[in-house]
């Protein structure tokens, strides 16, 4: 069952449509992720998801309800949480009180509490920087704070914009790895965009290609792997040519 | 000047440039034109003008690098570029050593390009880049004869270096110590070319079977360039917009040598997907295109409109009904009223004009269509836009146009009397059109089976093309001889009227009708990506990719609709029962598509023949 879908969304800064009738779903407990170059829109869907930018046209669905154009909180409130591109930690608060942020919404203290012990457990980290500032962090910590901030508001979902962003290949793997522990533990199902596309390639379940604000293609993880045209163009596999190595490209044909 | 006095689009009859073969019309062009400008191409945004003079000493170095290597008189090169300036270069140049010149089609496979290789005795091989570069590498060990490949854009290449390879620029190098050492031997060269000598080979698509290479001797070229220009007249002041694959004879021999011939500028556009800005930068004032672009044209237009307000659209269809009303009577040989002129000078205003602009047909004196059939409806539209479409038809063997609509009487739907230069007559057993004349190739290269089976002991070149004629001498083409369909209940079909009426659809790329000794009619259909992606988003479709928009309920709704539309244009048993669409995008690559984009039919019946079968299963 899809938990999220998304029906022919089209978003637009200013003149500039950004994505151009996009449509796809998400599986309840599964790893959804959105393959494509800098600039393709996998920001924008995510932004369009959760509120934080309206759709021109098309609908955004989750749990069975209509989302579109929904105030982010209200989105957040309904169990979809969204881990924007490059953080975004608030940078003169200590650790704990981001993750407090993140449950901002929350009434049930207790099991917000619970979660903070939770968030920990996953990120041991995080405890042992409880009282620093956010802004203090590396790269790689900050980012396991945002995760968390996110988790903070016990979400069915969680929207992840490129984890891997600024960080070594170790560090990627490791929050990957916590990325899957989280899916897996608590069936959170979650939407990936990355650049990184052998790591989601290899995390994720279902995948979908953006190129140009447009999907291209869509697939298993499993299946998208084989295609020569994501191998060449995503996971920079090329078979050689004549020469020993090839510059050139060959057309992509999404097929 | 407007469709009424066409008469004033007046024929060269005299010679403009001396010359009996290709190399002595350049070397004539550049003594006669040298600070003119011969071509010009767009480099890093900018477009660069290659004067006679320029070009004709990047010729003679190519020439005399060739020469450097040994090339002989008789000699074959073959380029393996996309259309480039240095694509012309290099042709003019292996014409100028006295040697012959084949074009590949830079879509071509590995394969292919060996087999086209062995098969014209290549010595050399100029290719574009990398890319076409590692085709011939990978089929090397296969091409016994080829001693040197010579590449356009060294690009990526700094750290490669293997005998058999060289670049443009170190050719040229060679080149230019060989001539002082050697000085006159390329003149020589291009003195002892003889007119009867052969000069290029044009390998035919082969649709079915192996590529067959029509070739072309110099005297026939010299000799169809002079006809063109005494049915569709160019000169220095013409502005060309060169695209076409040159190893077609569209571009080479109507393109290329009819502008060294007449001194018409040509304009290199960037690469095929960039044609639509091109055209507008460029504003050709002759313009010959083949149907596909016409078609895309149009429906970039007819999509614009659709987007625009009310207001505008009221405009444009009423400018347009003007002149389709002009474009009536201009067609019916009726004067047109003053009234209907001066309403005329309104809509070009009010829309007309801008719709030429959009397209960058505003300076275009005529446009030229052919190399394939064209749906009337089209014609009428580009006249009642105010522009002359002069439809021309030919074939590779008889070195392009054979017939052509003059622009002071169109007949949209019929291809036109035979052009002065040549006869055309029906076959009174058969009515295959036959052309005779010295525009018809010399033969069939290593194949006088297949050359004797073309040409008559009379001298006829058997078309292939099945027609009829009017009163007045214009053909009208039915079919392929081999494409017409014989319906189970005994009907005759011609499918292309059928595909070219689908084609005018905004939505249809292309489509193979099918129903020989079937019950009734079917049709393969490759549906116009952008204009189906922007309906389905405008209609709040959902699809992902290809395949979900071709299978999406309203998308076939909407093919329906235009199949309807033709349909209702032709009798029962012409009509089409079911259609299927492409789920995959087919690129130039693919095998389904020839280097210009059309389907192949014998190739699509094949591949697709279970789907056909499920078409006609109950």
């Amino acid at each position: 069952m899809s938990i999220l879908k998304l029906l022919n969304v089209e978003s637009a800064y200013g003149p500039i449509r950004a994505i151009r009738g996009v449509s796809l779903a998400v599986e309840k407990g599964r790893i959804g992720t959105v393959l494509g170059a800098n600039g393709a829109g996998k920001s924008t869907i995510l932004k369009t998801i959760s509120g934080i930018i309206d759709p021109r046209k098309g609908s955004v669905e989750f749990a069975g309800s209509d989302i579109t154009a929904m105030d982010p909180a209200d989105i957040v409130r309904r169990g979809l949480s969204h881990v924007p591109e490059g953080r975004e930690v608030f940078p003169l608060l200590s650790v704990r009180d981001n993750l407090l942020m993140g449950a901002y919404t929350r009434t049930d203290r207790d099991a917000a509490a619970r979660d903070m012990e939770m968030v920990y457990g996953y990120f041991p980290i995080l405890r042992e920087r409880a009282h620093q500032e956010a802004g203090l962090l590396s790269g790689g910590q900050q980012q396991m704070l945002s995760i968390s901030r996110a988790l903070m508001a016990a979400p069915q979902m969680i929207l992840l914009d490129e984890p891997s962003l600024g960080l070594s290949p170790r560090l990627t793997r490791e929050i990957f790895e916590i990325v899957v522990r989280i899916n897996r533990e608590r069936g959170t199902t979650l939407l990936v965009v990355e650049q990184n596309a052998n790591m989601a390639l290899n995390v994720a379940d279902y995948g979908y290609v953006l190129e140009n604000g447009r999907i291209v293609m869509e697939d298993t993880c499993e299946r998208l792997r084989e295609k020569d045209d994501i191998k060449e163009f995503y996971l920079g596999m090329k078979e050689a040519g004549a020469r020993g190595e090839r510059r050139w490209k060959r057309k992509k044909t999404w097929r | 000047m407007n469709l009424w006095d066409a008469d004033k689009l007046q024929a060269r009859q005299d010679i403009v440039l001396a010359g009996e073969t290709i190399p002595a019309l350049f070397w004539n062009g550049v003594a006669a034109r040298s600070a003119r400008v011969l071509m010009r191409e767009k480099k890093l945004g900018l477009w660069r003008a290659w004067t006679w003079a320029q070009a004709g000493q990047a010729v003679r170095e190519i020439g005399d690098g060739l020469l450097s290597l040994g090339f002989e008189a008789g000699d074959c090169a073959s380029i393996l570029a996309n259309t480039v300036v240095e694509w012309v270069l290099a042709d003019i140049a292996v014409l100028s050593c006295g040697g012959v010149s084949n074009g590949i089609y830079p879509t071509d496979a590995p394969a292919q390009v060996e087999y086209l290789m062995v098969d014209s005795r290549s010595r050399v091989v100029f290719v574009e880049d990398d890319e076409q570069l590692d085709k011939v590498l990978s089929v090397r060990e296969r091409l016994p004869l080829l001693e040197r490949i010579v590449v356009f854009d060294t690009e990526g290449l700094r750290d490669f270096s293997d005998p058999l390879v060289m670049s443009l620029a170190a050719l040229r190098e060679l080149g230019r110590s060989h001539a002082s050492t050697h000085p006159g031997e390329l003149d020589a060269r291009v003195a002892g070319c003889r007119p009867g000598d052969l000069a290029i080979l044009i390998y035919t698509s082969g649709t079915t079977g192996k590529p067959k290479g029509a070739m072309h001797s110099h005297a026939g070229i010299v000799y169809t360039v002079r006809g063109y220009n005494k049915i569709i007249h160019q000169d220095e002041n013409d502005e060309r917009m060169c695209f076409l694959p040159l190893c077609h004879v569209a571009e080479r021999v109507g393109g290329e040598y009819f502008a060294v011939y007449t001194g018409s500028i040509l304009n290199f556009v960037e690469n095929p997907e960039t044609v639509p800005e091109n055209v507008r930068e460029i504003a050709p004032t002759v313009c010959t295109a083949v149907p596909r672009i016409w078609e895309k044209f149009y429906s970039g237009v007819v999509i614009a409109i659709r987007e625009s307000g009310r207001v505008q659209q009221a405009a444009y269809a009423w400018s347009i009904g003007v002149g389709g009303r002009v474009a009536d009577r201009v067609l019916a040989g009726q004067p047109v009223g003053a009234a209907l002129k001066w309403q005329f000078a309104l809509a070009r205003r009010l829309a007309l004009d801008n719709v030429r602009k959009l397209i960058g047909i505003h300076r275009a004196r005529f446009l030229v269509t052919g190399a394939a059939p064209i749906s009337p409806d089209l014609v009428r539209w580009y006249l009642a836009l105010g522009v002359p479409m002069v439809e021309v038809w030919g074939m590779t063997e008889s070195c392009g146009a054979s017939t052509y609509t003059p622009a002071t009487r169109i007949k949209p739907g019929m291809i036109g009397p035979a052009c002065p230069y040549n006869e055309v007559k029906l076959d009174p057993a058969t009515g295959e059109l036959l052309i005779r004349g010295r525009n018809v190739f010399m033969g069939y290269l290593n194949q006088p089976q297949k050359t004797a089976e073309t040409i008559d002991a009379d001298g006829w070149l058997h078309t292939g093309d099945v027609g009829m004629q009017d009163g007045d001498g214009y053909f009208r083409i039915t079919d392929r001889m081999k494409d017409i369909i014989i319906t189970a209940g005994g009907k005759n079909i011609t499918p292309s009227e059928l595909e070219n009426e689908l084609k005018f659809s905004p939505y249809i790329t292309d489509a193979v009708v099918v129903g020989d000794r079937r019950a009734y009619l079917t049709a393969i259909v490759m549906i116009d990506l952008e204009n189906v992606e922007k309906f389905a988003q405008d209609h709040d479709i959902p699809f992902s990719n290809y395949a979900s928009l071709a299978r999406a309920p309203e998308v076939q709704a909407l093919v329906a609709g235009e199949v309807d539309r033709v349909n209702a244009k032709f009798a029962r048993v012409e009509q089409i029962k079911k259609f299927w669409l492409l789920e995959t995008q087919l690129s130039a690559e693919d095998e389904e598509l020839t280097p210009t984009m059309k389907l192949k039919r014998k190739l699509v019946e094949a591949k697709y023949a279970d789907r056909i079968d499920a078409m006609y299963a109950a």
